[in-house]
């Protein structure tokens, strides 16, 4: 532990005295703390977070976050199992990165203003998108808000989600009633006993709540359309700015994999035999994936053997292969509808 | 029963005090079918219609199904155990268990001599520490970041009263201390603690404190918390031996001079014993609240039996079941709470028999 802290404690001197013209082949600080150390401290949660951040029966963690951290450790020490996942509440953190007890903040974690400039963080690109969704009944025979014309929205009252609802039903000018309630349970009581037609919340926490408490969950449809989008990404300290391109290639070259067809299946198949130079570049028969990182060339390959690109580890936490069953949506390739997509890998 | 006057039958005393007259006895009957009726519905979806197998956890979803304690069945050991290893968990047991039975054994009045105790705690906490660590057997090692659940809490607790209870007696005698740089320095640092709320301490000491301190003095978080959390506890509990001092009579002090013993020896035969004894109900008191308060940890992010419940229904396939496991996170408590506050009771008894 003061071995870890100390490098740490290096790192950010070091990276604070050299101010922020790194040199093109500067090794990232937290890299090399990271590799010396030989595990990776991720963030984890005092408790569970549906989908992103669990545990399962035998005690150990699960979820799209953890699985991220878990594809980084395969990035830089080539063990999916060499990492410590730090239990965080969710005020604890940015002080945590901060002090050193994890080297990533992979938490569900929004990227917004305040957090970027004020709190001294840095941010990845983002690897997910949630926002405000409506669910209505499949009797009712819609497939977009903007048919929901003279219909009852029901919502929480005193949420970005009310007021979110509004603006876009108003600018669609779709005519409607908003009802909003005290409690979450209330709104899905008046929503289950029929008051109203459709019912607004956080995307992924209406698929929790179809997947759980709706005993007619198939009676029920979320609405495609996404009237708000929050940027989730992972969150890092600033000033190693290596560091921040380790974890974009990681997100990247999981997307990228997708992109590309290439799956945990088929990996080894595809790096006998690259169908074209991207692919062989990605998984390391071209060499340069590696270097420009201060990793090895075959990290991806690795990554993808263990983790599976995004897709799989999509469909594992949230999507198909999960309780949840959420839609990729917002969350797919640019090329399927979605936003997802990756800087060019050249 | 053996208690009441023979001249009245049970029956009889019951028509006396329910239903001595007519409204009153509506109001017994009223309340009574209230009470049946609520007891049924607690009955009826605890016990008759509860689905109990983690094998049956599909019957959960029926209509008619009552209190789904297959959540319990399948998850008990990540309710319990937080975050430790699932092949080692045997380790967590016998360390809690080691934790108990060090607390139930310093309750024996044999042990009531300062070596006796001191030798029990630290063979207590040594076993406890050795098996959840494991290193230093041989065993694989489990760093404090994962350690959780009940055992978690147990040793929590009492890490926080055994520091506490020295800490806080030393700053009760700091503060009736006749060095005025003493006595400025207790009041100080208790009235400094006491205005800062607990979470606020903890916070500091998991949080801040790394940021300040140098490496070497940080140590792992646990023990930052512990600490923190001993303090805090410390220096309420200086308040309540404060209350047991000033109960004393200036006399006792008089006449252990009259007996030639000196300032130490006075102390510790003639005023401590009966500070404990005037300080015991609060004490109680105290101990109670910390064994609860230790559920504040969660917001720091230790694995505490509340967050590992937290994460035992916080999964697609049990998150409709949190009230049966709250429940049972409240039946541990509860047990753990009512045995610390029957062994209150025994040691006020115990204390009255001395008086004699």
């Amino acid at each position: 532990m003061t071995m870890k802290r100390g490098w740490i404690a290096a790192a950010v001197a070091a990276a604070s005295l050299s101010g922020i013209g790194t040199s093109a082949v500067a090794e990232s600080a937290t890299l090399k703390t990271v590799q010396e150390r030989g595990t990776l401290l991720c963030s984890g949660h005092n408790g569970s977070y549906f989908g992103f951040v669990e545990v399962n029966d035998k005690n150990e963690w699960k979820g799209l976050d953890i699985d991220l951290c878990r594809a980084l450790t395969v990035a830089i020490l080539g063990d999916p199992d060499k990492n410590q996942i730090v239990p965080l509440s969710w005020a604890q953190r940015f002080p945590a990165l901060q002090s050193g007890d994890v080297d990533v903040v992979i938490k569900a974690t929004g990227w917004t203003m305040g957090r970027d400039t004020e709190l001294g963080l840095q941010f990845s690109i983002p690897y997910f998108f949630g926002g405000a969704q409506l669910m209505v009944r499949k009797e009712l025979g819609i497939s977009s808000a903007s048919e929901l014309g003279g219909g009852t929205v029901c919502v929480a009252a005193g949420t970005t989600i009310e007021r979110i609802v509004a603006d876009h039903l108003k600018a669609e000018n779709v005519e409607h009633t908003m009802v909003s309630f005290e409690k979450t349970a209330e709104v899905i009581g008046a929503y289950k006993a029929g008051r109203c037609d459709a019912y607004a919340a956080w995307g992924p926490s209406i698929a929790v709540l179809l997947a759980n408490q709706f005993e007619d969950a198939d009676s029920h449809v979320i609405l495609e359309d996404k009237l708000s989008a929050e940027p989730i990404a992972a969150a890092m300290r600033q000033g190693d700015e290596d560091w921040v391109d380790i974890v974009n290639w990681m997100l990247a070259a999981l997307i990228k994999a997708e992109e590309l067809g290439v799956t945990s299946s088929n990996v080894d198949e595809m790096t006998a035999n690259p169908p074209n130079p991207t692919v062989a570049r990605l998984l390391g028969v071209d060499a340069g994936m590696g270097e420009r990182l201060g990793l090895r060339d075959t990290w991806a390959r690795e990554m993808i053997t263990a983790m599976g690109n995004f897709a799989e580890i999509y469909d594992r936490n949230l999507g198909e292969g999960s309780p949840y069953k959420l839609e990729r949506g917002l969350n797919n390739l640019w090329s399927n509808g979605g936003v997802l997509y990756t800087p060019i890998l050249d | 029963m053996s208690a009441a006057p023979p001249t009245i039958g049970g029956l009889e005393r019951l028509k006396r005090r329910a239903f001595h007259k007519p409204l009153d006895g509506l109001v017994t009957l009223f309340v009574a079918a209230l009470l049946a009726w609520l007891a049924w519905q607690a009955i009826d979806w605890g016990l008759l219609r509860a689905v109990w197998r983690a094998e049956d956890a599909a019957l959960c979803r029926e209509a008619n199904a009552g209190a789904c304690w297959s959540i319990i069945d399948a998850r008990h050991r990540l309710i319990l155990f937080g975050l430790y290893p699932f092949d080692e968990h045997w380790r967590s047991t016998s360390a809690a268990v080691a934790i108990i039975a060090t607390v139930i054994l310093s309750c024996i009045p044999w042990f009531w001599t300062a070596r006796r105790l001191i030798s029990l705690w630290i063979a207590g906490f040594a076993t406890y520490y050795l098996l959840m660590e494991g290193s230093p057997l041989g065993l694989e090692q489990v760093t404090t970041d994962k350690w959780g659940g009940l055992s978690l809490v147990l040793f929590l607790f009492s890490s926080v009263v055994l520091l506490g209870m020295p800490m806080g007696l030393g700053l009760a005698l700091m503060r009736r201390s006749r060095l005025p740089m003493l006595r400025w320095v207790a009041s100080l640092l208790i009235d400094f603690i006491r205005s800062l709320p607990l979470l606020t301490t903890l916070f500091t000491a998991a949080v801040v404190v790394p940021i300040l301190l140098p490496d070497w003095l940080q140590g792992d978080k646990i023990w930052r918390i512990i600490i923190a959390f001993s303090l805090f506890f410390a220096c309420y509990q200086a308040e309540v031996f404060r209350g047991g001092f000033q109960a004393i009579p200036n006399g006792q002090y008089e006449a252990g001079k009259a007996l030639g013993l000196g300032k130490w020896q006075s102390l510790g035969l003639i005023i401590l014993p009966q500070v404990f004894r005037h300080a015991l109900p609060a004490t109680i008191n105290m101990v109670v609240v910390t064994f609860k308060e230790t559920a504040v940890v969660i917001i720091i992010g230790l694995f505490d039996l509340l967050a590992s419940a937290q994460a035992a229904f916080g999964t697609g396939d049990w998150v409709a079941y949190y009230m049966e496991t709250y429940i049972f996170v409240a039946l541990i408590y509860w047990a753990f709470i009512t045995s610390l506050g029957r062994y209150g009771e025994f040691l006020k008894d115990r204390m009255k028999q001395d008086d004699h």
